[in-house]
């Protein structure tokens, strides 16, 4: 690059004929600023700005030349849709993705069931706690469709203040365990707060059911990978349980592939078992019982969903189920909206640190923040249209 | 956007905008849709939420730092219960099964920890639904499961040691049977022990034999009292 120079030294330059643009480029009619600019020296001002000034005021656009919206780049252009990418992706699960969200349980035991005509049945019983429906996830706010479910109760002293707030806007106790279910559309979402039965399945369906497997601490190559091991003879020393080589040598890179299979921490891993039939269902109990074994320890958490491999439950059921939701629960929705309400009302107070008093007091709605609250659920109620609007439309 | 197209074409710049209206056509029919489904729902007046404030303090001060409400965990979306299920659900299970699969609790007695209940040590006799010979052979070991009780039975079949576990609460049992108890109460819980030569019982087919010709000089004869104390002891297993 050039050395930058003063202007006094290349003025002198520019008044050289050879140097200056042919004279009948020159129109002065286009230049009006240039004679202030050169200071009267008529020469300069017909060669120096030649190029004609582009602004966005003579036909000049900012916007780069691809995001200009002309027939080629429409949705409706009939181009083919992205083969990749978050729509695509969520297009491509679209089949394996159960219709209906999922419930916890925890896995109280294994059992027999025994068979009007001598069939006995190996099966796990799960036990729901207090499963609650916490959060929809929609495709416009996060991405792709789930419903977030919770189970048990958890001391609010052990939670923290991010999770009581949280739990507060909700509506419903700490609870113990957050999980959440992917569900295919927007028809999967469930009223929030509503507590899940196990009559949410029905006998004969099939489940998949994920939990974490039981840690089986460092183990070996054998038992870890099921490794033959070294022979117990024939001079072997001291390494009848050890892995044997761990790849080729020199000529194939001397170095150990990527994912090779050693000892290691076994276990504890995520388990999905597919496609258990569901045998029995009670909600007094509050069991659903699965033929079949389960991933993990008695006491473990288990996620239990339509089964992804199999047609979803008839539309009746869904139907049926569905309706059950809204009839046990009518009032989910006002009370949901009432905690929002409150939750607002507190969080103002904290910000102000007007927290003590309230409690004081009793909670009683104040009337200079009504107006503010108000907005704000104006704001969130539009913005929940606008995300509808948009899921419908997408 | 530039002077020198729309001079040429004076309709042009009607084009661009009347494909932008052709694009949202659809889009906006939909909105429509949506707008008129919204109007459908109604609002509910809101009922006051019930809830405690769980207090969190400054370490150093030991002063409210802030609170937040904690809503009860015995009621689910404000109204209806919500109690914790039950906690043995793996005994009532059992239970409800035993109950429907031993309506008359027989079996259940038989291998009850009482007095009269089978023992290991004794020799049982388990008639099988599917056909064949009943199995007869020491009991070595009462494994109880609730309803996936079940009895372990070694006899000799032919001077080859055999063992068989029933489930007996299985419908493909037909009955279990006592036919000799054992003399004096086994000290082991599982006899193990018995599978070696030195205490190996052999055969039980003489046992057996013995056992059904007693009973049917009992079934063929008077149905005296000695012999109703007896048919109460072996608790005869039918269904």
């Amino acid at each position: 690059m050039a050395p930058r120079l003063p202007a006094r030294c290349w003025r002198q330059l520019a008044l050289r004929p050879s140097t200056a643009l042919p004279t009948s480029l020159a129109r002065p009619s286009l230049l009006p600023a240039t004679t202030t600019a050169a200071g009267g020296n008529t020469t300069t001002s017909s060669s120096l700005p030649y190029i004609q000034s582009r602004t966005v005021k003579t036909g000049w656009s900012t916007l780069p030349s691809r995001a200009k919206p002309h027939r080629f780049n429409q949705v409706t252009s009939g181009l083919p849709a992205p083969l990749a990418g978050p729509a695509a992706a969520l297009k491509r699960r679209e089949r394996t993705t159960p219709v209906r969200a999922g419930v916890l349980a925890v896995k109280k035991g294994m059992t027999v069931f025994m068979g009007r005509r001598g069939g006995r049945i190996a099966c796990t019983v799960l036990q729901l706690d207090r499963v609650q429906t916490v959060l929809n996830k929609t495709r416009n706010k996060h991405g792709y469709w789930a419903v977030q479910v919770g189970m048990g109760e958890r001391n609010p002293g052990n939670v923290g203040a991010p999770l009581l707030g949280y739990f507060e806007a909700k509506g419903m106790a700490p609870k113990e365990v957050l999980a959440e279910f992917r569900v295919r559309d927007e028809k999967g979402l469930l009223p929030v707060g509503v507590q899940l039965m196990p009559d949410w399945f029905h006998v004969g369906q099939r489940v998949d059911v994920r939990s974490n497997s039981r840690g089986m601490g460092f183990a070996g190559g054998m038992k870890r990978h099921g490794f033959s091991g070294q022979e117990a003879s024939h001079g072997n020393s001291k390494n009848h349980r050890t892995i044997g080589s761990v790849g080729p040598s020199q000529g194939s890179g001397s170095r150990v592939l990527p994912g090779k299979k050693m000892p290691g921490r076994m276990g504890n891993q995520r388990v999905t078992i597919q496609n258990l039939p569901i045998l029995m269902v009670d909600n007094e109990l509050g069991i659903l019982v699965v033929k079949g074994c389960v991933a993990g320890p008695k006491g473990s958490v288990i996620q239990v969903q339509d089964a992804c491999k199999k047609d979803p439950p008839s539309q009746e059921w869904i139907d049926k189920s569905r309706k059950m939701l809204e009839e046990r629960f009518p009032g989910a929705e006002a009370h949901l909206q009432a905690a929002r309400e409150r939750h607002l009302e507190l969080k103002e107070a904290r910000r102000e640190k007007r927290i003590a008093e309230l409690m004081a007091e009793g909670v009683t709605p104040s009337e200079e923040h009504a107006d503010v609250i108000e907005e704000i659920l104006a704001a969130s109620a539009k913005e929940d249209a606008t995300t509808e609007r948009e899921s419908a439309g997408f | 956007m530039n002077a020198a197209p729309l001079a040429r074409r004076p309709l042009g710049c009607l084009k661009a905008s009347l494909r932008q209206t052709r694009q949202q056509k659809m889009l906006f029919t939909r909105h429509m849709a949506t707008e008129a489904a919204q109007a459908q729902t109604t609002t509910t007046p809101l009922p006051p939420p019930q809830h405690d404030f769980f207090r969190l303090n400054d370490r150093k001060t030991k002063t409210l730092r802030t609170a937040f409400a904690v809503y009860p965990t015995t009621t689910v979306a404000g109204t209806a219960k919500l109690a914790p299920p039950p906690v043995n659900v793996l005994q009532s299970l059992h239970e409800a099964q035993i109950k429907k699969m031993d309506p008359t609790g027989a079996r259940t007695a038989l291998f009850a920890k009482t007095r009269e209940a089978a023992k290991v040590g004794d020799v049982l006799m388990v008639t099988h639904r599917r056909g064949g010979e009943p199995f007869a052979g020491v009991c070595l070991s009462i494994r109880r499961r609730g309803i996936d009780t079940a009895i372990l039975l070694r006899n000799h079949l032919g001077k080859v040691g055999v063992e068989m576990w029933f489930k007996i609460y299985n419908k493909n049992v037909a009955g279990v049977e006592i036919v000799k108890r054992r003399a004096k109460r086994a000290r082991r819980a599982r006899l193990t022990y018995m599978r070696k030569a030195k205490h190996d019982m052999g055969s039980v087919e003489d046992l057996v034999f013995a056992w059904k010709r007693s009973r049917r000089v009992f079934s063929s004869g008077r149905a005296t009292a000695a012999g109703a104390a007896r048919a109460k002891g072996a608790a005869a297993k039918k269904k």
